[in-house]
């Protein structure tokens, strides 16, 4: 199923890791797609990225504008399988790209870890839809660990959708703004038998940088979730924060933090935080155009994933 | 007895700690248009969301058939395959959710619209107007394809075109098609298009006058207000 679902993102991935092994690795003209060790050797300039030399991920390199969107897929298909990524995105000025990123497990009960750690160049004026999908298996750990960069007037988008959620998910995000750079970012996560951390920082570095986080959490059955949503305005800058939680099931914790710091009086930055149960009124309505408890419930909860 | 669909008898109805209907007695027939009357506050949104089998209502005595079954303890959503509906005064909004994605899974075979086609990208009530509500809720139940509809003011915030709008679509989609109908209304103004066969007045939780000359009962309502169907008692 989770294979099914990164096809449609995806039909054939730039770079598609199985397991440890490169599936699938194609450039196109204007993009530079390796490996990560490869880049590592190929390009001396990406070690400052890098740190240190990677054993496995990806490179992608955007040096010329294309019409259709870059895609790499990352996939856990056997047993026991320890992942530790380290991928690279660099997009040159000017250049507006669409990513999809998915990261998969084949299977419900592989026990699998994902550990991955990324850097997103955005140079001066690019802008950038970056969708990322998660759908992992029962038993699995994953740790995402990315950091966007973005230079003088680009532009992210970042949609983070995890649907099938795993065991345990260390998720961290931050995003460095320059002048007059934005960012958007949809964070979507459905926690179930899960234990979640999400921490996503944007630092409002440059004049007139701006950012919106939007933070939707289900908490399904035996789920917890602790989040810590910050911006950290240090320029005359504008954020907000959107953080909302619904509870599903009453096994369901969630812990939501939002955080303001604010360096620089012309900065403004706002948060709207809310946690709470599906509205019964909400439910009845819709049992009483024919829906099951459980099918209404799916719909709400569908409708407050919508970002 | 087969000809009688919704039967009430003697319901009694609590919401948090106060007693809100005190011993409702109604029938309705196949095919019947019937209307009920009431001040504010007299109990006439509460029998509707009870008879649909609104779980927030504590029922403490009495019973509801419908077609035969009794129903009292039965969810809405059974009540709703049996052909109960209801459109609601004041529809919650469903954020993120398409009105055509609601309509989808009542009726997956589609519906032939004349009005409301463009709310069905729109999120289900969510900053919709007072006419778009009453546009979307009769989308629904005409998607329910039911046997008796009760209409909770259909025509508040309706001006006079809309109302008549309405009044059509209900006539044709409903009343023709030998549905039954309960059409709730405390100003009375829809009855002129829908010309009811009985109308009934509820007032402090009881139904004191049940009568077949709608433009009677309304005159009289107009020239002496609830108090003088009181005395009728």
């Amino acid at each position: 199923m989770a294979i099914k679902n990164a096809k449609n993102v995806s039909k054939m991935p730039n770079f598609w890791q199985i397991d440890h092994k490169v599936k699938n690795i194609f450039g196109i003209p204007g993009v530079v797609v390796l490996s990560s060790p490869d880049a590592w050797d190929k390009f001396s300039w990406t070690r400052k990225f890098f740190e240190e030399k990677p054993k496995e991920g990806y490179f992608v390199w955007v040096k010329r504008e294309v019409s259709f969107p870059l895609s790499t897929c990352i996939t856990i298909a056997s047993p026991k399988i320890s992942q530790n990524l380290r991928n690279l995105l660099v997009i040159e000025k000017g250049i507006k790209a669409k990513a999809n990123v998915v990261c998969n497990a084949k299977e419900k009960k592989l026990c699998g870890i994902h550990k991955a750690k990324g850097k997103l160049i955005l140079k001066e004026g690019v802008s950038l839809e970056y969708n990322h999908l998660h759908q992992w298996g029962e038993k699995d750990f994953v740790s995402p660990d990315y950091e966007f960069i973005l230079e003088k007037n680009s532009r992210l988008i970042y949609n983070y959708k995890n649907l099938l959620p795993p065991e345990n998910l260390e998720f961290k995000t931050k995003i460095l703004s320059k002048e007059n750079a934005s960012s958007n970012l949809n964070l979507v996560v459905n926690s179930l038998n899960s234990k979640v951390k999400l921490q996503e920082s944007v630092i409002l570095e440059g004049r007139n940088s701006q950012s919106i986080v939007r933070l939707r959490l289900v908490g399904r059955e035996k789920s917890q979730i602790e989040a810590v949503s910050q911006i950290f305005a240090k320029a005359p800058s504008k954020g907000h924060l959107d953080c909302q939680g619904l509870m599903v099931d009453k096994t369901a914790k969630i812990s939501l933090t939002p955080q303001l710091i604010c360096h620089n009086k012309e900065a403004r930055i706002t948060h709207e935080a809310s946690l709470g149960k599906i509205s019964e009124e909400e439910l009845t309505y819709l049992r009483m155009r024919g829906l099951t408890e459980k099918e209404a419930t799916d719909l709400i909860v569908s409708g407050f994933l919508n970002i | 007895m087969k000809n009688i669909l919704l039967k009430i008898k003697n319901l009694k109805v609590k919401s948090n700690g106060k007693e809100i209907l005190k011993g409702v007695n109604l029938e309705i027939k196949r095919g019947e248009v019937q209307t009920l009357l009431g001040p504010n506050a007299s109990g006439k949104s509460t029998l509707s969301q009870v008879i649909l089998g609104n779980p927030k209502y504590k029922i403490t005595g009495g019973e509801i058939f419908f077609r035969n079954k009794k129903i009292t303890k039965f969810p809405p959503e059974k009540r709703i395959k049996l052909g109960l509906a209801l459109a609601w005064q004041s529809p919650p909004a469903i954020k993120g959710v398409k009105l055509s994605q609601l309509l989808n899974k009542i009726s997956p075979k589609g519906l032939n619209l004349s009005e409301g086609k463009e709310l069905l990208e729109r999120e289900i009530n969510l900053d919709f107007s007072g006419g778009e509500r009453k546009i979307s809720e009769l989308l629904q139940v005409l998607a329910l394809k039911p046997k008796l509809v009760i209409f909770d003011e259909i025509d508040s915030g309706l001006d006079i075109k809309r109302l008549e709008t309405v009044a059509k679509i209900i006539k044709k989609e409903l009343v023709v098609k030998g549905v039954a109908i309960l059409i709730i209304t405390h100003s009375g103004q829809v009855l002129n298009f829908l010309k009811p066969h009985i109308v009934n007045v509820i007032i402090d939780g009881k139904i004191v006058c049940r009568a077949k000359k709608y433009k009677k009962v309304l005159a009289t309502i107009k020239k002496y207000g609830y108090q003088k169907c009181k005395k009728c008692k």
